[in-house]
């Protein structure tokens, strides 16, 4: 999987470049918006990831006219202007996703995954984790062959974590997917909920499911330290 | 009516001032007339005392008897409702006039001069109240006295008295008339201004006011008044680009920070004392970045540019379900938390910001309140108002923080430890929501324990 990441600034680009390549991707850097519109063109990239302030041409004119040339090619803005115009002008320049910073790079992950599984229309419609058991369709958990009975909130954060197994997923990606943009102030609602989760699904039984990340959030593997 | 109205007010000083001008111009010319209709009979008294004091002097000539017919001939003074006596030295009269055609006095009955040989005027009271004026000349020894009744005098003033006091409150009716309709012209202008001011809010700071094209007073107040709302709308302009810029030039070292930190602790094979002070860093970015957004968000919903849509919304079913997923937050305390609603209640706005306000009021009600205490929320229409309330059996807030408890950063309690990460901001965030969507927010202490948060929003308009 090779991704393009069209971003003026060093440092981020750095961080981002790293993260990415540890997940094994491949990943190019261009450093300003025509580089980038000129790269994407020429390559075969699975992804873009786009700044909006960039030098030569703008994040959002790159991707007006990238998506004339290339319309099935997955688009991630990475921005840190994040007033609703700004997200609305961009998603009709052709924008899949919108990422404002200062966000979590497992955040990005979750979502460039999310994009590129899209096309694939992989989807199982059973999750599995060591001995848990997710059906998707009827909701229902078990967990070595034992039924768990779960509120429906409980089973959203848990198919949450479970369909994006080792990723450690950050509280606002947590309360944005499960909850809503309201609640974005309340992150102790997640901790109350996990616990509530750990409860059922990890303290009955040997093994620990749901970790702790501290600083970072809560993900959902087989291993403490995927 | 409002007694301290600037009209009232005006047409109040209108009204006196012109009334005591007409009395004091009314009390001018009574008096004025009345020395003036007084001074010419006296005038005209010692001028004819003149002549009947030189017919006098030939008394010694001509005789008593033969004077006494000239003055009665010539004078006719009864015809001329005057008074004439000439008396001799020595007491009686020589001379009496009869009684005056209009019957205004009895000359038999006018008292004899007191101070022989004073020459000059004197009043006389009559029986019936009136006054005769007498003038006296001494003549040869002789005695000449002239008079005539005031009464006729009188009678004048008399009767511009009665014009006066007719005329005065219908010049006062006429005054205040006029000075109402005067008034309410000139204050016209006043009225429309007040009435665009009153709309020209943060929101609109692009209106102006009406500038009558009449150059006055008031054109002039008009124009300033725009100068200073221009130069307001070019503050604010200026604040929000700055908040704009703000927010790009702290997001990007937010961002490195935060990256890079991730970067250490996802991939780095750290020591585990490096890993805790890397994690407890990150809380703080991520702490840090918290207050950073809410600060942008404050200051959109300020400007207006949060207000995304307008949609339908039923407060009561939204408080409900709000309640029903916060509820465990509540289970965790053993707080009770219950939602009486009184069916529903619809009002207008952005169905997220709204949901925002139950949020953030419930979690603060749910975090100052001890365990197994209680939270009670309430939806209601009151008048045209849809009311939300949200009770708590907390620690209340202390009389002299409740006025600053919506301003950004401020905590009631300064021991409040930090766990409960930007709270100084939660109720600022709510009520800049209740603004953007015309309504209000309020709070005030319960007895015994615990405090009442109130938000007021406009109801939707019947559809």
């Amino acid at each position: 999987m090779r991704i393009l990441l069209v971003e003026d600034e060093e440092k981020v680009a750095r961080f981002v470049a790293i993260g990415l390549k540890a997940e094994s991707f491949a990943v190019d850097i261009a450093r300003s918006g025509l580089d980038g519109f000129n790269m994407a063109e020429g390559s075969d990239y699975d992804l873009v990831i786009v700044d909006l302030m960039l030098p030569e041409l703008s994040g959002t004119e790159l991707i007006r006219r990238l998506r004339i040339k290339k319309p099935a090619l997955p688009i991630v803005v990475l921005t840190a202007r994040d007033a609703i115009a700004d997200k609305v002008l961009n998603f009709e320049a052709g924008a899949d996703d919108y990422l404002t910073k200062p966000f979590a790079f497992a955040e990005l992950l979750v979502r460039v995954k999310a994009l590129l599984r899209r096309g694939s229309g992989n989807r199982s419609n059973t999750l599995r984790i060591a001995d848990l058991e997710i059906d998707r369709i009827t909701h229902q958990v078990r967990r070595q062959d034992k039924p768990v009975k779960l509120t429906s909130k409980e089973y959203s954060l848990l198919e949450y974590l479970a369909s994006n197994p080792g990723r450690v997923l950050s509280r606002t990606m947590i309360i944005e997917h499960v909850w809503d943009e309201s609640f974005e102030s309340l992150t102790n609602i997640v901790d109350v909920y996990v616990r509530q989760l750990r409860a059922k699904i990890d303290e009955p039984f040997q093994q620990r499911l749901i970790h702790t990340m501290r600083g970072v959030g809560y993900y959902l593997s087989e291993v403490e330290n995927p | 009516m409002n007694y301290r109205s600037l009209r009232f007010r005006l047409i109040g000083y209108f009204a006196a001032l012109l009334i005591a001008t007409t009395l004091a111009f009314g009390a001018f010319t009574y008096t004025g007339l009345k020395r003036f209709l007084e001074s010419t009979l006296e005038g005209a008294l010692a001028h004819r005392a003149g002549q009947v004091a030189a017919m006098a002097g030939n008394i010694p000539r001509e005789g008593e008897q033969a004077v006494a017919e000239e003055i009665e001939a010539r004078y006719a003074p009864a015809r001329n409702d005057r008074f004439v006596r000439v008396t001799r030295p020595d007491g009686p009269a020589i001379y009496l006039s009869n009684a005056p055609n209009d019957r205004s006095f009895d000359p038999a009955k006018i008292p004899p001069y007191r101070t022989p040989a004073a020459e000059g005027t004197r009043r006389e009271a009559l029986s019936d109240g009136s006054d005769i004026l007498i003038v006296s000349r001494n003549s040869n020894g002789f005695r000449v006295e002239v008079g005539a009744s005031l009464l006729p005098g009188e009678r004048v003033l008399h009767r511009l008295l009665i014009a006066l006091a007719a005329g005065l409150p219908v010049l006062a009716a006429l005054a205040i008339g006029g000075g109402i309709v005067l008034v309410k012209r000139a204050l016209q202008p006043v009225a429309e201004i007040t009435r665009t001011a009153q709309d020209i809010t943060l929101r609109h700071l692009d209106r102006r006011l009406p500038v009558l094209a009449s150059g006055d007073e008031i054109a002039n107040l008009s124009s300033a008044l725009n100068g200073m709302i221009a130069r307001l709308d070019d503050s604010f302009q200026h604040v929000a680009r700055f908040t704009a810029d703000a927010s790009h030039e702290l997001r990007t070292p937010l961002t490195i920070i935060r990256g890079e930190l991730e970067t250490l602790v996802f991939h780095g094979a750290l020591p585990e004392d490096l890993r805790v002070a890397l994690s407890s860093l990150l809380e703080e970015i991520e702490h840090l970045s918290r207050i950073v957004e809410r600060l942008f968000a404050l200051s959109r919903l300020d400007t207006g540019e949060a207000q995304s849509e307008r949609v339908r919304v039923d407060l009561a079913n939204l408080a409900e379900t709000t309640a029903e997923q916060m509820c465990l937050l509540a289970e965790e305390k053993h707080i009770e938390l219950i939602c009486a609603n009184e069916g529903q209640v619809e009002i207008e706005g952005d169905r997220a910001r709204l949901k925002q306000i139950v949020v953030n009021l419930l979690d603060n009600a749910i975090k100052y309140t001890p365990e197994h205490g209680r939270v009670e929320m309430t939806v209601k229409t009151r008048d045209q108002s849809a009311l939300l309330e949200v009770s708590d059996t907390g620690l209340g807030i202390p009389e002299t923080a409740l006025p600053h408890i919506f301003e950004r950063f401020f905590r009631a309690d300064d021991t409040h430890s930090r766990s409960t990460e930007g709270a100084g901001l939660g109720l600022s965030i709510v009520q800049s929501i209740c603004h953007a969507h015309g309504g209000s927010i309020s709070a005030a202490n319960r007895s015994p324990a615990g405090c009442l948060l109130t938000v007021e929003l406009p109801l939707a308009r019947k559809a």
